[in-house]
């Protein structure tokens, strides 16, 4: 047992020293006021906290591999492609675990609501929770509190503004430069014109893409952007405001990028109704529908995150905390695993095997 | 007995059963802190459907509770983020913008003759508006939303010893205000009146421009209330914060007992259909439904409550004007 301890300190140490490093430009860029400006200066203490074994430890009550342990996941949107295959991710990996009860909790799209699931969790006892949260800023007092009463949360995609055990992050900013960076090279030297199809105002993932592809735009200025609009997610609200776009602006629009693939699907379809089939259309996730679209010629590209292996990835950091004597609730920085973005286009979409599709 | 009392002690037989129902069938749901944690998550909806109570007794409705909740939450926020406003002054800024709304609402239905409906979904509008051109924006101008770091607010969303949330306490205050309000002042016998039959309440005297006007401003009052429950929990505002609150604030009042045509129900009624929602609500996330069949039950329990509701009103009005036709017969007779 006290070799399995040290091993779980150990490989949280790694996971912390590594992860923390790895993820301090990203909290510098994303992190927002104060804790922007402080942001490197708190990665190089919590390294340095845990180097020197200073990891604060706590009296460790359950056991894993046999004591009934309830975990609950709150996406932010269980029925839709990302929050499914997050979900059959973490189901996958915690079957091996067969005193464990997993269950899924929808947040419907309500940062509100997810929270008021956090609480609802705390009080039911759960061991251990994932969050993939819709709002960073919203959900931040609830996972401190459930960080407080002894539950590890492990956030996936989107985490909260606070400290806690651990984020497997989705790297919206990077994906939104990435993508940026594929328009610039398409339209090459000549430059040409972007349209934006924007998520709904607010929403913590679009304002990550949004602002990883103005990084881009900003390096390319023979690239204008004509107009930005919110699609509020949705396939059907963006096929409207591409028809919009399109009667506008007509021939000059050379690009559009959407904050996620169902937009980018709609923009497609409108783009395909109206005749315009050389538009270059990238959506950002990955599902498998936009993966279709791609290999049809509908869109261009978009930026793949695997769902399946994330949320796997978040189901193991959690087991490995239940199972250790480390107090998460004393972080000062939250360790964040870094999932790269992949862009995929038709040249590379036959890559990704059926399995990984989702 | 008194055709209000009978309607509230039916709805606090269904509340119950459901509890009875949820205590014997799941161990986490009859445990002291879901108890707690269930009663703080009535207080925002709880306190809001006080304020719609009040809309609907004088047979109106209140549709943009849920937006000026959301508009006072942020204007409060912004204030915070961008200005260096002492507390006092930035609550008092979002106390004046509630009130604003709320006189909007009143002056647009009473003076300018638009019906609730219709005139409280378009301000509802008018706020949702607001909350965006409100919102806190990042360096490239994009909307976002910030954490707020205050002991005060974040102290708000506390608990006393016993795990009681200070939000559940003050959700049950503005209940019993209320209450005494509607059964112990003219103003509140107002309400009844003009939502009971209009004609005769302006033939009486009272004013509908006032008792309209009077019922909005209070719901925008629990408006403010509920927007600093709801700061008090989060600590932080979202374009979407309040989205939603006003139906589930309505559907509370129904079940209740209050009529949507007018003239029935109290704060007493609404404290019920509050809970009975939130019981719900809670207790089936304890089964583990996914949420499909989790939105069909909830909907199912509301539209069946709704239907008896009407039912009800449909008997008791029969056995009014039956009573009334043999209390006629006999002074005729004799």
């Amino acid at each position: 047992m006290r070799a399995k301890r040290l091993m779980a300190a150990l490989l949280a140490a790694l996971c912390v020293m590594g992860l923390t490093a790895c993820s301090g430009a990203a909290n510098a860029d994303n992190a927002s006021g104060d804790e922007a400006a402080s942001a490197d200066g708190e990665v190089q203490e919590a390294v340095g906290e845990v180097v020197e074994g200073m990891i604060a430890t706590k009296e460790v009550t359950v056991n894993p591999y046999t004591d009934e342990l309830k975990i609950g996941f709150i996406p932010s949107n269980a029925t839709e492609a990302n929050g499914t295959a997050w979900g059959e991710g973490i189901r996958e990996e915690l079957s091996y675990w067969p005193n464990i009860t997993y269950n899924i909790f929808d947040g419907e799209m309500n940062a509100d609501k997810q929270s008021q699931l956090v609480y609802d969790l705390i009080s039911q006892d759960y061991d251990g929770i994932i969050l993939q949260a819709y709002n960073s800023s919203i959900l931040a007092a609830a996972v401190e509190d459930a960080e407080a009463a002894g539950i590890p949360v492990v956030t996936i995609n989107l985490g909260a503004d606070t400290a806690y055990a651990g984020h497997v992050a989705m790297t919206d900013y990077e994906a939104g430069y990435a993508i940026g960076n594929k328009i610039s090279e398409a339209l090459g030297e000549e430059g040409g014109n972007v349209v934006v199809i924007q998520a709904t105002p607010g929403a913590t993932r679009g304002e990550e893409l949004e602002s990883g592809f103005q990084a881009s735009m900003a390096e390319h200025p023979e690239i204008t952007i004509l107009d930005e609009q919110t699609g509020e997610w949705n396939m059907e609200k963006a096929n409207t405001v591409m028809q919009d776009f399109l009667t506008s602006y007509g021939d000059e629009i050379d690009a559009v990028f959407c904050h996620n693939d169902q937009m980018a699907e709609g923009a497609g379809v409108a783009c395909q109704n109206l005749g315009y089939n050389d538009i270059i259309i990238w959506g950002a996730n990955g599902e498998s529908k936009a993966l279709e679209y791609i290999e049809q010629g509908i869109i261009t590209g978009t930026v793949y995150t695997n769902c399946y292996d994330q949320g796997a990835t978040a189901a193991r950091l959690l087991m490995m905390y239940l199972g250790s004597n480390i107090d998460t609730s004393t972080f000062t920085q939250t360790p964040v695993i870094k999932m790269p973005p992949i862009t995929v286009d038709s040249s590379n979409v036959a890559n990704i095997p059926q399995e990984d599709r989702w | 007995m008194r055709q209000e009392t009978l309607r509230r002690i039916i709805s606090f037989a269904l509340l119950v059963i459901l509890l009875v129902i949820f205590s014997a069938t799941s161990d986490t749901f009859l445990t002291a802190n879901n108890i707690m944690n269930l009663l703080r998550e009535c207080s925002v909806v709880g306190t809001l459907a006080i304020g719609v109570t009040m809309c609907i007794i004088t047979g109106g409705n209140d549709l943009s509770c849920g937006a000026l909740l959301g508009l006072v939450s942020m204007v409060i926020a912004n204030l915070y983020h961008y200005t260096a406003f002492s507390l006092e002054l930035i609550l008092a800024v979002g106390l004046l913008t509630a009130l604003l709304g709320g006189l909007l609402n009143g002056i647009c239905i009473s003076v300018l003759k638009i019906p609730d409906f219709v005139a409280t979904l378009s301000t509802g509008m008018i706020f949702t508006g607001l909350i965006y051109l409100f919102a806190i924006r990042n360096e490239s101008g994009l909307i976002t939303s910030e954490t707020i770091r205050n002991e005060t607010i974040a102290s708000w969303g506390g608990s006393f010893g016993n795990g009681l949330y200070y939000s559940t306490v003050v959700f049950f205050v503005v209940a019993i205000i209320a209450q005494v309000y509607l059964k112990h002042t003219k103003s509140g016998t107002y309400l009844y009146a003009m939502g009971a039959n209009r004609k005769s309440a302006e033939y009486s005297g009272i004013s509908f421009v006032k008792t309209k006007i009077t019922a909005f401003m209070i719901s925008a009052g629990t408006a403010f209330i509920g927007a600093l429950l709801l700061l008090g929990r989060n600590r932080a505002v979202e374009t979407a914060t309040g989205t939603g609150l006003e139906f589930q604030a309505i559907s509370a009042t129904v079940i209740g007992g209050c009529a949507f045509s007018g003239g029935r129900g109290d704060a007493i009624g609404t404290v019920i259909g509050v809970l009975f929602m939130q019981v719900l609500r809670n207790g089936i996330l304890k089964y583990n439904f996914s949420t499909q069949t989790q939105s069909v039950i909830s909907g199912v329990v509301i539209v069946v409550m709704l239907i008896f509701d009407a039912y009800y009103n449909e008997y008791m009005q029969k056995k009014t004007t039956k009573a009334s036709a043999v209390a006629r017969e006999k002074k005729a007779v004799n």
